[in-house]
């Protein structure tokens, strides 16, 4: 019966809906208060505090603990260690697909890298449980810790990123570099980044039975509840996460690690709840970050400034125990046109924590790199960096041919030119200064970013007062997903968005997916959407069937769903309200769900991906290499914006990660020991607001018919691509000086110290 | 077993101190960030109930600047233009909210090579007052800070105030902060300069750098140099010139040994240039 | 270890605690007053998400030894909101989405509170000074400084409105 009823498609329906307008955050009221309670504000009845004692080697064996001191300090309720942590279900070295990783979870004694987790130490009270890991005084057998390219051991990976090819060729690779006119070669390097979301990993664990309840900050409720599972060898059902607010995640709140999972084990060993938060300090090992890649790209170019050729090669360093590397070669794939294209990985083992997916992960160090080897090749063929990319624009996608299934880069490359002003730009570097004197450039790059949609499920009741109770298990975790999805349910259910009330962020909803790979809101709010035109049709169901309703009858014609009420399509006057129709039906609710996912059929014919342009303006002071991100604007194309406000968001956020990667952010490991000398948030710089420029996030629209039937992309992530290689290119720009690592330090830009006569064209 | 007092007067501070090792706890900010995540284990002497040493005065021949003064309490203080580069520094001193809560004489007894404040107080020619239970002693600055977190306070002794001499207190001076960011951040390397000009020759020059060497250091050559040269562009000419011995860094986490050295020199020019009213660029880029 | 007795006025009520040695006043706000809308980010003073107000003036609270502060008058976010609806500063933030993960927002919103009480009509350098701070990870900043300016109007025009 419900096949029948035709509804109008989602084009339609947005006249008078509520999607495409800027809504008030729906969390903002909490966390203005602080009533916004993030995993550690939990405190249930008779709570112990766990605290991991950390390794400060980074390769070797633990040789001794003093457990009998640690447990003597007053307080102190057990402590955990090879010696006597309790089995758990599943090796901890064997992976859970499709996002397992290994942990370290006390399964032996051997030491991988710094901050590894050696002893847990479980108290009464926060006090107590430091004080006791403090005089473990472990005592190790070290061996010489591998720390960089002169002693990491390079490895062939069958994958990079998670389960990504780590070779793809399109094309005659050496055909291509021989038929060039020029080639352009150089070699890059990124450093390690630390996602430093604000709020510090933590989980308050309590068990009853074989059933576990974990308050835990969490991007991907379904698959940990599964993970969890495994290891404490209970059903997924089991498992119940609440993680109703995160303090940030960026990807390091998407994959288990072993602090938690020990944490865990400890409140089922003592049969009582248990806290841990790591410190900031502990966030610098088993919580994943961006590794470091060694990138080399050869782009080889025609008498007409086309490409004929662009092989991109990287070294991607991962653990000594893991294989989780940046796909950062896989970031040449889409985007320019070149009948050779070579992208390709290497592995690097080195003595530390596995790196992990970070806002990005593979597009942002590799388009960083890509980015800056288009302006070197451009400046090579005497060409303006937008007219080279425009002259290798990709119509269809490079290597498969497939067609975008929509890409409005023309569009994008046309408004932020015309924002930023390009036009005006001088093709030589050092040509511009400011009233102080300090030099001014411009550069720009490309972003570019897939469109990933996990399978997710949802459920939608109308309830007989005429309001919505919308629920599937997703992650806010300050993207604004509360808003967004409820907006898009809203609009599914023809009512307004205060009408909707969304649960969300606990695993015991439908399963919403996960929150990554910018795939949120296009996933969990698919299967919204599917779950509230399923409650729609059930509605109508019970109104085209009773003769007592103005719609009887309306089966075959059909009816729309508009402002709580349905109106008959072909006769708008012929309309009855939800509560009016679930009142004379006698029932005090209809519930409709639905499953979503990606129909394959869609992604094999098409090429799914945003796009975007970032131009930026740096001005740099010449006699002390100070740069400072004075402009930046960024044109978008990402499909159907839901809300713009909170997008904007997120380009800004995306752009102001772009300049803390070009210029800030680094991990910097001693090589003597392997420790992270700036395992903080003091000298690990990411940005205050006084390095953030005047920022412009235009929204190109776009309408795409075929990424899924919201034409929803994803907007979390686009925003860092391009934008690091646009600042280094602006860089360039001001001072003559190619700066082929990142980030970009005052001591590489002594421009007046310095002879730079050869700084143009390399 | 540690223990904890917080004495009410400098007498009872100083009668605790006699007595017994302790760790001497007023803002807390350099406190707590050592500690990292190891539990306490010295004897805390929080001198946070002495409200005698909070506070700027006049005393004889000298300003003296209480030892718990803030640095936000240097901010809102009315000075003579000669303070203006500590002024400076004190803004630069983490955050507002860390210079609401850190003292002044915390700064100094940190001893941290990037200690914000100890350039420009060396230009002001600034001793420390240290007492104990039997002696009171004051210290030139310079001879107070020994090394990267060492200094001369000998045990039972404590920092009561920091003393600027009024002959020191003429002209103007300035104060610029070299960082890899634009705030909340460690210096790669600071300068401070004070400038007393008369006739329109410099009378007078101190010049301080800091993070260069492991403890911040007047430039006494350069000074001499200075001395006696006309306000324009002989001054920056001069910094140019003039070989600065005193400057020894080292490569750290912050940038290197080689970088320090060439921009300690420019942002040495830019301080001795901004004290002597001559230069627009105090504020560098970043 | 010896615990010691310190009263504070948190949020205008009286409060005596026992506290161990060293005890941060993050510790107290959390673990003991139950006041959870203090974040804790750093531990270091470097981030600015434990900011709560000590005798009027900001302070991070991760790095304030409790005993240090006997006496003293301590507002956190929980103090500033009133009992219904949002004081101006929240509404602003509220308003101009200038929440995002949210975690950085409960000391963001101190600091404004510090400033606008001694500054009612700041200008933009102003507020950057403020709040530089404290950091947003999802780099919101723009968004917060313009809500603080535009608290800053809603606490005038109110009281205006007051005075007329």
């Amino acid at each position: 019966m419900s096949s029948e009823i035709a509804f109008p498609s989602p084009q339609h329906r947005r006249h008078g809906s509520s999607a495409g307008q800027p809504l008030t955050r729906r969390d903002g009221v909490l966390k203005v208060t602080g009533r916004a309670t993030y995993a550690a504000d939990n405190h249930p009845e008779g709570m112990l505090y766990a605290v991991t004692a950390v390794s400060s080697i980074a390769r070797g064996r633990v040789t001794a603990l003093d457990v009998e001191a640690a447990k003597a300090h007053p307080g102190v309720v057990e402590v955990l260690t090879p010696a006597n942590r309790p089995p758990l279900s599943h090796d901890p070295d064997d992976k859970i697909p499709p996002f397992g990783f290994r942990v370290e979870v006390l399964q032996d004694d051997t030491v991988r890298y710094v901050n590894q987790p050696i002893a847990l130490v479980i108290a009464e009270t926060l006090e107590a449980a430091t004080e006791g890991a403090a005089l473990l005084n472990p005592q190790y057998e070290v061996e010489s810790a591998r720390t960089g390219l002169e002693n990491g051991e390079r490895f062939d990976t069958p994958a990079v990123g998670v389960g990504a090819p780590s070779r793809t060729a399109y094309g005659d690779i050496d055909a291509g570099l021989a038929a060039a006119v020029r080639v352009t070669e150089a070699d890059y390097v990124t450093p390690p980044q630390y996602h430093n979301a604000m709020e510090p990993h933590a989980v308050v664990a309590q068990w009853d039975g074989d059933r576990v309840t974990l308050d835990m900050p969490n991007q991907a409720l379904a698959l940990s509840c599964a993970a969890y599972a495994a290891y404490f060898g209970i059903p997924a059902g089991n498992v119940l996460i609440r993680s109703p607010f995160l303090g940030g995640g960026f990807g390091s709140k998407a994959i288990l690690n072993g602090p938690q999972i020990l944490a865990i084990l400890a409140a089922r060993m003592l049969d009582r709840p248990v806290k841990l938060a790591l410190t900031r300090a502990q966030m610098y090992g088993p919580v994943g970050h961006r590794g470091q890649t060694w990138q080399k790209l050869r782009l080889g170019t025609d008498g007409e400034g086309r490409l004929t050729a662009l092989h991109h090669h990287v070294l991607a360093a991962t653990s000594s125990f893991d294989e989780f590397m940046e796909p950062a070669a896989n970031a040449s794939l889409p985007l320019y046109a070149s009948p050779a294209i070579l992208a390709e990985h290497d592995g690097l083992r080195l003595d530390t924590g596995t790196p992990g997916p970070m806002r990005a992960p593979g597009e942002a160090s590799g388009s960083a790199v890509l980015e800056v080897a288009m302006d070197e090749a451009a400046i090579a063929c005497g060409m303006d960096p937008l007219e080279f990319r425009l002259a290798n624009y990709a119509e269809t996608e490079p290597g498969t041919g497939k067609p975008f299934s929509s890409k409005s880069l023309r569009e994008c490359y046309a408004e932020g030119a015309k924002r930023f002003g390009w036009s005006g730009r001088p093709l030589e570097p050092r040509r511009m200064r400011d009233e102080n004197g300090f030099l001014v450039g411009w550069g720009m790059g490309t972003a570019v970013f897939h469109c990933p949609h996990f399978p997710a499920e949802a459920r939608a009741t109308l309830r007989a007062d005429g309001t919505a109770l919308v629920e599937t298990a997703g992650a806010d975790m300050g993207q604004g997903a509360w808003t967004a999805l409820a907006q898009i349910a809203a609009e599914a259910l023809g009512l307004d968005p205060d009408q909707v009330e969304l649960h969300s962020g606990i695993s015991s909803l439908p399963d919403g997916g996960i929150a990554g790979g910018s795939g949120h809101t296009a996933s969990a709010g698919l299967a919204l959407h599917n779950a509230g035109v399923d409650a729609i049709a059930r509605l109508a169901e019970l109104a085209t069937a009773d003769p007592a309703s103005p719609l009887f009858g309306a089966g075959n014609i059909g009816v729309e769903a508009r402002s709580g009420r349905l109106h008959r399509r072909d006769d708008e006057g012929r309309s009855e309200s939800y509560s009016e129709i679930l009142a004379r039906a006698g029932q005090a609710e209809v519930v409709g769900t639905a499953k979503a996912a990606r129909d394959p059929a869609v992604a094999e014919a098409h090429a799914l991906f945003s796009h975007g342009a970032v131009f930026a303006e740096v001005k740099v002071d010449p006699d002390l290499g100070q740069v400072r991100v004075t402009r930046l604007v960024g044109a978008f194309a990402a499909g159907r914006i839901i809300n713009p406000r909170l997008v904007r968001s997120q380009y800004f956020g995306g752009m102001i990660w772009g300049i803390s990667f070009a210029l800030q952010e680094e991990a910097v490991t001693d090589r003597r020991t392997g420790r992270i000398m700036n395992a903080d948030l003091a000298e690990y710089h990411v940005p205050v607001n006084a390095d953030v420029p005047s920022l412009d996030a235009i929204l190109i629209p776009e309408d795409d018919p075929y990424v899924n039937p919201l034409g929803v992309k994803g907007v979390g992530e686009i925003g860092i691509t391009g934008t690091v290689g646009a600042i280094a290119n602006a860089v360039w720009h001001a001072t003559g000086v190619r700066v082929r690592h990142f980030p970009i330090r005052l001591e590489d830009l002594l421009v007046n110290q310095r002879d730079v006569t050869s700084a143009f064209g390399n | 077993m540690i223990r904890y007092a917080k004495p009410k007067n400098v007498d009872e501070a100083l009668a605790l101190l006699s007595d017994g090792p302790w760790r001497i706890l007023a803002g807390g900010t350099d406190f707590y960030p050592a500690l990292g995540n190891r539990p306490l284990s010295e004897n805390v002497l929080d001198i946070n109930g002495l409200s005698e040493l909070r506070g700027i005065a006049e005393v004889g021949s000298h300003i003296v600047v209480g030892a718990r003064t803030t640095w936000t309490d240097i901010i809102r203080r009315d000075l003579p233009a000669a303070f203006d580069g500590l002024k400076l520094a004190a803004r630069e001193v983490g955050s507002v909210q860390i210079q609401n809560r850190a003292s002044i004489a915390g700064n100094l007894c940190n001893a941290s090579p990037a200690a914000d404040g100890v350039p420009p107080l060396l230009t002001l020619g600034a001793e420390v007052e240290l007492r104990s239970a039997s002696l009171t002693r004051h210290l030139p600055l310079e001879d107070f800070i020994l090394g990267n977190r060492r200094t001369a306070l000998q045990p039972g002794e404590m920092v009561t105030a920091i003393r600027i001499p009024k002959s020191a207190t003429a002209g103007t001076s300035a104060f610029v902060k070299l960082g890899a960011r634009r705030y909340l951040v460690i210096s790669i390397a600071m300068a401070a300069a004070r400038i007393v000009v008369e006739d329109g020759i410099v009378a007078e020059a101190a010049v301080a750098v800091g993070s260069c060497s492991l403890v911040a250091k007047r430039l006494t050559g350069l000074e001499a140099a200075l001395r006696g040269l006309p306000i324009g562009p002989a001054l920056a000419e001069t910094v140019a010139a003039t070989s600065l011995p005193e400057l020894a860094p080292i490569d750290d986490v912050r940038g290197t040994a080689e970088y320090r050295r060439e921009a300690a020199r420019e942002i040495v020019t830019r301080a001795v240039l901004a004290a002597s009213g001559h230069h627009p660029l105090t504020k560098v880029a970043a | 270890m010896k615990h010691s007795v310190v009263s504070l006025t948190i949020n205008g009520a009286e409060r005596q605690m026992l506290v161990a040695p060293g005890s941060t006043l993050i510790d107290v706000l959390r673990e003991s007053q139950g006041l959870t809308g203090t974040r804790r980010g750093c531990e270091q003073g470097a981030c600015g998400t434990c900011t709560v107000l000590v005798d009027g003036k900001t302070a991070m609270s991760c790095m304030l030894p409790v005993e240090t502060i006997e006496g003293a008058h301590v507002e956190t976010i929980e103090g500033l909101t009133p009992p219904q609806g949002l004081h101006p500063i929240q509404e602003a933030f509220l308003q101009g989405f200038a929440t995002q993960c949210g975690f950085c927002t409960s000391g963001m919103i101190m600091v404004a509170a510090a400033l606008l009480a001694k500054n009612p009509n700041p200008s933009r350098e102003d507020v950057v000074r403020a709040i530089s701070g404290n950091i947003c990870r999802c780099t919101g900043y723009e968004a917060i400084i313009d809500a603080i300016l535009d608290a800053a109007v809603r606490i005038r025009s109110a009281a205006h409105a007051e005075a007329a």
